[in-house]
């Protein structure tokens, strides 16, 4: 096994390329690709993004989204020219001698700089994104107004006083998500599984729990993950721009069947939501006096009832 | 307060000194206190776990290939995640850095041994314990509880299986043996180093085993803790993590997310110094810059663990926490990106010989730049609440691990293979398994990266068709078998080379470090001479004062060029500088350049 040998020394033709006038290429890139990302990103999905958003919660997470997609891949595209350049050219060959320079103090800090703005950048973006996701909306004029619930200060958003929400409780078990839509009496209230029907342009306020396990709620048109955690309850908000149905899925394991614990949210008009609820509404009345006249039939001593 | 009285040794001493008896191979094998035989054990347990997460990564795969597949069962699946997770952090990756760790740093730092054999060896048994209880579970049921056994779900409630315990305790006995390690490397590293090495001239992988080992030693009691508390929770009445007791779930989560992100940040620190060693020895010339690859690394492994809560934007914290862990988590960016800077700094203007250990070490940066970048990218926070616990933000944790746990892996073992044991890797075979590796893992974090963007969860054991996920999850099976191929090539690689590979000689490399100042395999001493050290490249100096002492004086050189002529007339150009300063390789580049290090210089002038 011969050793590593250079075998001849040459002239190193190493023109260094000048590191002012790459770094101005390189800010005003960056700055073209931040304006691109930052205008034209949300509009359409595509290959590289999430499907399309129909809440301006979700619409804020896309814009986040595309901003920090686009600075991961500019830094990913700039080290990886950098390594194939430099494995290309300076591969050990006839003539070619390593130079044996060390960096002198500073030069090995001056990279730094424009990482630490990356990273200065990213960090204020993220913190007015994050709290732009949190702003609740009042409801729309096209939405369900007129909701005789208060509005309470839960931690986490900020609501405007005249937002009018829609209160629901979303509940997570093993392996289906329950929904509990306001109105009826506390441990009475209109219900359904699966399925949340929410009207379209109201904003509605999520009240997110779990009964054991913690789950975790994502629906990715209409906003981002909440933990449903036992024993606590995790809000959140969507106003959906368009009649329609979504469709989300648990990404939080939980168990045997945890691939199939997915919940869709029905987008209805107004209208459609109110009637839905009645209905409901009418058809637990109807289950209640069906099982309350099966109880009375058997005549079942109360004791017996568990 | 009486003193012993002294006993005045007999004269002549006399003693009959008992024969060593020779004991079986095996045995002589596991109690050997020998640091190198424990590493050699380390490193190759961790290989054959490789092995077995592979295998788990196939039928994972398999699994996903098509959607609504049917060939697992679904308890079946969940077994397979929750033991392969542990698998590939717990049992494969940060085992193989500290077998690497525990074999060459006594070597390089220049010490005839560490500081406590038997913690050493204990920590090896440890783990092997930990190993046999988590797969020994699949004798009867193993645990269903997912990647991290995160409460409720690991709670006795949900989870009335002895496969959990096994999980506890496997993994609990596995971290006890790497908190012991540490504690024994770290003391090595401060008491053992050979005379004259100062921490700044300590080699970076040995560097990168301080930080490692002083990281271990934060996160892995704080992993004890959580594991030691759910096992209270689940045996003996305790409400830690019981949401109806009053228990809080989320601190599991913290703790064992600090332990995970923790040790996730250990793999990049290892491969960092694997890399930082090895690209010098192959690009013939020092690293760019020693001093500030040191503070990288040490930034990475402070910040790294406190970047925890990046995994739990999602979770009901207060909005603070959230600032704070993608402070943290975007700060990291500086450091890894200046360590970046320094590996290709130290190829530029360098003449590097692409054998397969450097190549490796090159797919390792490509791997863990990619993934690191999506890392960055998810720490945003809305990005996290859409990314998170998708296969996105997995296929960035992959091709992290991926690429400092296996490709910075198999670059250190195709550069040290010569020293554990004489011989060398197959450099064919090896490059033909990097590539597969590669391309598998380019493809395998792009497809992950669309499915996961699109809303695809991890660990799922089913997805739905008609989702536009189909094609998507095909690739990626594909490309995770293209990887799996690669892996069992290199694994196969090592394995031959151990018995049959190409005798390499004792410096195979002219590296500039401590390790290749011994023979190959080392003696159990590790060193007749112990050297006194004057910087961070002794063995440059040993060669060049060898050199100056036995031959007649000539211009000073490079490691590399051994058959340079040696003293030539100046040539006229020249001859107008200091005919000293010119002399790096002899009519290399201009003169200003070449005297980087200019105290050796002007000794020649």
């Amino acid at each position: 096994m011969a050793p590593l040998r250079t075998t001849k020394t040459g002239p190193s033709a190493s023109s260094a390329s000048r590191p002012g006038t790459v770094r101005k290429a390189l800010g005003s890139l960056a700055a073209a690709c931040f304006a691109l990302a930052a205008l034209a990103a949300p509009a359409q999905a595509t290959i590289l993004g999430p499907r399309a958003s129909h809440s301006p919660n979700a619409h804020d997470i896309r814009v986040s989204y595309w901003v920090a997609l686009v600075v991961a891949a500019l830094l990913i595209v700039v080290i990886h020219a950098a390594l194939i350049v430099a494995l290309v050219r300076f591969r050990a060959r006839r003539g070619r001698s390593p130079r044996r320079l060390g960096a002198r103090p500073r030069a090995f800090v001056r990279p730094g700089i424009p990482l630490a703005a990356i990273a200065l950048g990213l960090f204020v973006f993220g913190i007015v994104m994050a709290s732009k996701t949190r702003d609740v909306r009042a409801t729309a004029t096209g939405g369900l107004g007129a909701q005789s619930d208060l509005v309470a200060q839960v931690e986490g958003l900020s609501i405007p006083p005249d937002a009018k929400p829609l209160n629901i409780n979303v509940i997570g078990q093993r392996w289906l998500w329950r929904f509990e839509y306001p109105g009826g009496r506390p441990g009475n209230r209109t219900f359904s599984y699966g399925q949340l029907v929410v009207p379209v342009d109201t904003t509605v306020l999520l009240h997110i729990t779990s009964t054991d396990v913690t789950h975790r709620w994502f629906v990715p048109a209409l906003g981002g993950q909440v933990d449903a955690v036992p024993g606590h309850s995790a809000e959140t908000w969507l106003q959906a721009d368009r009649v329609g149905t979504y469709e989300g899925q648990t990404t939080s394991y939980s168990g045997t069947s945890y691939a199939t614990m997915r919940a869709w949210v029905k987008v209805v008009s107004p209208k459609q939501y109110t009637r839905f609820i009645q209905q409901k509404q009418k058809q637990l009345a109807a289950a209640q006096n069906f099982v309350q006249k099966q109880v009375q039939k058997k005549a079942a001593p109360p004791e017996a009832l568990p | 307060m009486t003193h012993p009285t002294p006993i005045a040794p007999a004269r002549p001493e006399v003693v009959s000194e008992r024969l060593p008896t020779r004991r079986q191979a095996w045995i002589e094998r596991a109690t050997s206190t020998d640091h190198k035989s424990v590493g050699l054990m380390y490193i190759a347990t961790s290989l054959a776990f490789l092995a077995v997460a592979a295998a788990e990564l196939v039928l994972i795969r398999v699994q996903l290939i098509v959607p609504e597949n049917t060939d697992i069962r679904p308890e079946i699946f969940d077994r397979i995640i929750s033991t392969f997770g542990v698998t590939a952090v717990v049992l494969f990756a940060i085992p193989l850095a500290l077998g690497l760790i525990g074999y060459l740093t006594p070597l390089q730092i220049g010490s005839r041994g560490v500081a406590f054999p038997r913690l050493n060896l204990l920590s090896f048994w440890l783990y092997v314990g930990g190993a046999v209880a988590i797969y020994g579970s699949f004798l009867w049921r193993p645990s269903e509880s997912g990647v991290a056994a995160l409460p409720p779900l690991s709670e006795k409630v949900f989870s009335n299986t002895h496969g959990v315990d096994a999980w506890i305790v496997g993994t609990a006995l596995a971290v006890l043996g790497f908190v012991c390690f540490a504690v024994n490397m770290v003391v090595t590293l401060h008491n053992g180093r050979a005379p004259g090495m100062a921490w700044r001239r300590v080699p970076l992988f040995s560097w990168a085993a301080g930080v490692a080992s002083h990281l271990l030693l934060v996160i892995g009691p704080v992993m004890l803790a959580a594991l030691t508390m759910l096992f209270i929770d689940r045996h003996y009445g305790g409400v830690f993590f019981n949401p109806g007791e009053g228990g809080a779930p989320l601190l599991y989560e913290h703790l064992a997310w600090f332990f995970f992100t923790g040790a996730y940040a250990l793999v990049v620190i290892v491969a960092g110094g694997v890399i930082s060693d090895l690209l010098p020895s192959f690009a013939r010339k020092p690293l760019f810059s020693h001093r500030g690859a040191m503070g990288s690394l040490l930034a990475i492994g402070v910040l790294g663990p406190l970047a925890w809560m990046q995994n739990m934007y999602s979770a009901p914290m207060g909005a603070g926490f959230e600032v704070f862990a993608m402070l943290i988590a975007l700060a990291l960016a500086i450091p890894i990106g200046l360590l970046i800077f320094n590996w290709i700094a130290t190829v530029w203007d360098g003449a590097l010989h692409t054998r397969a250990a450097p190549l490796f070490a090159l797919g390792a940066i490509s791997a863990m730049t990619i993934g690191l970048a999506g890392e960055l990218a998810w720490s945003v926070i809305p990005v996290g609440w859409q990314i998170d616990n998708t296969t996105a933000a997995q296929g960035s944790t992959i091709a992290v691990l991926v690429g400092g746990g296996v490709l910075g892996g198999f670059a250190a073992l195709h550069y040290w293979f010569p020293k554990l044991n004489g011989r060398l890797m197959g450099e064919g075979l090896g490059k033909v398994a990097l590539g597969s590796i590669l391309v598998g893992l380019y493809v395998y974090e792009l497809m992950s990266f669309f499915a996961g963007v699109k809303g695809q969860p991890v660990d799922i054991y089913k997805f739905y068709g008609g989702t536009g996920l189909d094609g998507y999850n095909l690739a990626a099976s594909i490309a995770a078998f293209v990887i799996v191929v690669g892996i069992v090539l290199e694994l196969v690689n090592a394995a031959y080379s151990f018995g049959n590979g190409v005798r390499a000689g004792h410096d195979p490399w002219g590296a500039a470090t401590l390790e290749w100042f011994t023979p190959s395999p080392p003696p159990a001493h590790n060193f007749d001479v112990l050297v006194d050290v004057r910087s961070a490249e002794p063995l440059y100096d040993i060669r060049r004062a060898i050199e100056e002492r036995t031959r007649a004086w000539r211009p000073r050189r490079s490691p590399g060029d051994d058959d340079l002529p040696a003293p030539r007339e100046p040539v006229a150009a020249e001859a107008s500088s200091a005919e000293g300063g010119a002399g790096a390789g002899g009519g290399g580049p201009g003169g200003g350049d070449a005297g980087g290090d200019g105290s050796s210089g002007a000794s020649v002038a």
